[in-house]
């Protein structure tokens, strides 16, 4: 086989080109980066979001003078909605116990109280299809209309901002990546059509000479995999680095950061996605051989 | 088994050939001459198919070049050396590699490759120079590299544009000895030139061109 050729000469070319080379791994760095990091931000707050809901929750305050019957048969009814999760009821001695362990050494505050002003509550979590502004204001309405229940607690204006953020976040993202990859594909495929007006000469010579397609191609396609493979793998160093600035360094300063997850897969996947661009932006710019 | 029957060819409003029928045995040798713009680089380029003809037809060996598949062309040229009259070297490989290439291109073993380029090289008297590139070589040197790479792969065809037009008469005359080495041991060699000096004394058919006609035929 003409491998062994088809390497050498692949490998001559990367380092006699080494500046223009160079110019398209940094275009491959840099598109793919500026994708993973994109990226990485929309499924970290994809997975925060999703837990959300999780923690949202409705705390329905029920009035003082309801009978332990009673407050059963409040929590029965609630129970029963189809938009309820679950619940949990917090009598009045509980809250006050959560409220002293909440202000621990400060808990004399309390001390003057004869008498435990809190009321007891039921705590619902909902699920997660039902955690939207209209959905909560119209679940806490019919809540309230619930004889024995003096209050509702909601958080129907935080229930609307996730919404809304979470929209607007995944449109942005999705122009930003229209951008840059069209960007990086326009890049890319005129480096390698530069390369290849180069080298048209030799080309033509080649197939004068009696060489096939593939032998032709097959140094082009060595070229655009090396530099699709480094640019990528630069990539997968670069994002790797950023997280885990981000999760050591600067969790530091906000614990919220510790939470952000970098999937694994990705360190593998950006390589390869290299090399696929590389191998088609070489096809591509060699296009049809003519005979 | 080479043949041109009536073949004609024009580039823009520019009638090149016309009409052109002749036809070279196997293992032959022999000179198409003519002044400059007679068409014998012409009739070169429609045998390895690098141009193509308005009308007519033409056979090399086995290959009828009408109906070659393009997925073809590649190895009806492995059959075929050519030495182009404006070289065709690749500058940023050596002299061996550029005379490799035509190995490597047909697939022969890394192995081989090395000893057979260097023993084409030293038939044109330039091992020497093994390690140069094509920039760093005289004219004359870099067309005896085009004949070495012409020669390497044993093709059963050579065909060669002006083969000394930039050697000095004694070293064109040993070249000629080489072209006639392959031709005694069975290789088609057909050689445009306008310099008579070359086909002089040989005994070799010599096919007369001007201005795109086929005006007569001699023995050198
Ligand atoms: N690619 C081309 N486009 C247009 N005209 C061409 C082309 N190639 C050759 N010609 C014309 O065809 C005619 C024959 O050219 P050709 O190269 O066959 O001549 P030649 O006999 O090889 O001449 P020389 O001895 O100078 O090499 C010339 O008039 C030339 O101008
Ligand atoms: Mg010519």
């Amino acid at each position: 086989m003409a491998l062994e050729y088809s390497f050498r000469s692949a490998f001559q070319s990367l380092w006699r080109e080494k500046w223009i080379n160079m110019l398209s791994m940094f275009t491959v760095f840099s598109g793919l980066l500026i994708i993973s990091l994109i990226s990485f931000f929309l499924y970290n707050f994809e997975v925060i979001a999703n837990r959300l809901p999780e923690r949202f929750s409705i705390i329905v305050y029920l009035n003082e003078k309801l009978s332990g019957e009673e407050i059963n048969n409040v929590i029965d009814t609630l129970k029963k909605r189809q938009d309820v999760l679950s619940l949990k009821y917090i009598s009045k001695d509980e809250a006050l116990k959560e409220i002293k362990k909440v202000l621990r050494d400060s808990s004399h505050i309390l001390e003057g109280l004869s008498e435990n002003p809190l009321s007891s509550s039921v705590e619902i979590k909902l699920k997660k299809d039902y955690v939207t502004s209209s959905a909560v204001r119209q679940i806490s309405g019919e809540i309230r209309m619930m004889s024995g229940v003096e209050d509702v607690q909601s958080g129907e204006r935080i229930a609307e901002a996730i919404h809304l953020f979470k929209r607007s976040l995944q449109n942005i993202s999705i122009i930003i990546l229209a951008i840059i990859s069209s960007g990086v594909i326009f890049v890319s495929y005129s480096t390698v059509k530069i390369l290849f007006f180069r080298r048209k000469e030799e080309i033509d010579i080649l197939k004068l000479l009696g060489a096939t397609k593939g032998f032709i191609r097959a140094p082009f396609i060595i070229e655009g995999s090396v530099i699709g493979l480094i640019g990528g793998g630069l990539a997968a160093a670069g994002i790797l680095g950023f997280y885990f600035a981000v999760t050591y360094r600067l969790s530091v300063y906000i614990p919220l950061f510790k939470m952000l997850i970098l999937p694994q897969e990705i360190l593998i996947l950006l390589p390869l996605t290299g090399i696929m661009l590389g191998i088609i932006g070489s096809a591509i710019a060699i296009g049809r051989l003519k005979p | 088994m080479i043949a041109f029957q009536n073949v004609s060819k024009h580039y823009d409003n520019n009638i090149v050939l016309k009409d052109i029928s002749f036809s070279v045995q196997k293992a032959e040798m022999a000179f198409i001459t003519g002044p400059s713009g007679a068409g014998k680089s012409t009739i070169l380029k429609l045998m390895y198919m690098e141009e193509r003809p308005d009308e007519g037809d033409i056979v090399i060996g086995d290959f009828h070049l009408a109906s070659l598949k393009a997925s073809k062309i590649p190895f009806f040229r492995r059959g075929i050396g050519i030495v182009f009259q404006d070289f065709k070297l690749i500058d940023n490989l050596t002299v061996i590699d550029n005379v490799a290439l035509s190995l490597r291109i047909r697939g022969v073993s890394e192995k081989e490759v090395k000893t057979l380029a260097f023993t084409a090289l030293k038939k044109v008297h330039l091992r020497h120079k093994a390690d140069n590139f094509p920039k760093s070589l005289s004219g004359g040197e870099q067309q005896r590299v085009v004949i070495a790479r012409a020669i390497v792969a044993e093709p059963f065809l050579v065909l060669a544009d002006e083969p000394t037009g930039n050697l000095d008469s004694n070293t064109a005359l040993d070249i000629m000895k080489v072209f006639r080495g392959i031709n005694i041991s069975g290789t088609t060699v057909i050689i445009a030139t306008h310099n008579r000096e070359l086909f002089r004394y040989t005994g070799k058919r010599v096919l007369k061109l001007d201005g795109g006609n086929l005006i007569g035929e001699e023995v050198g």
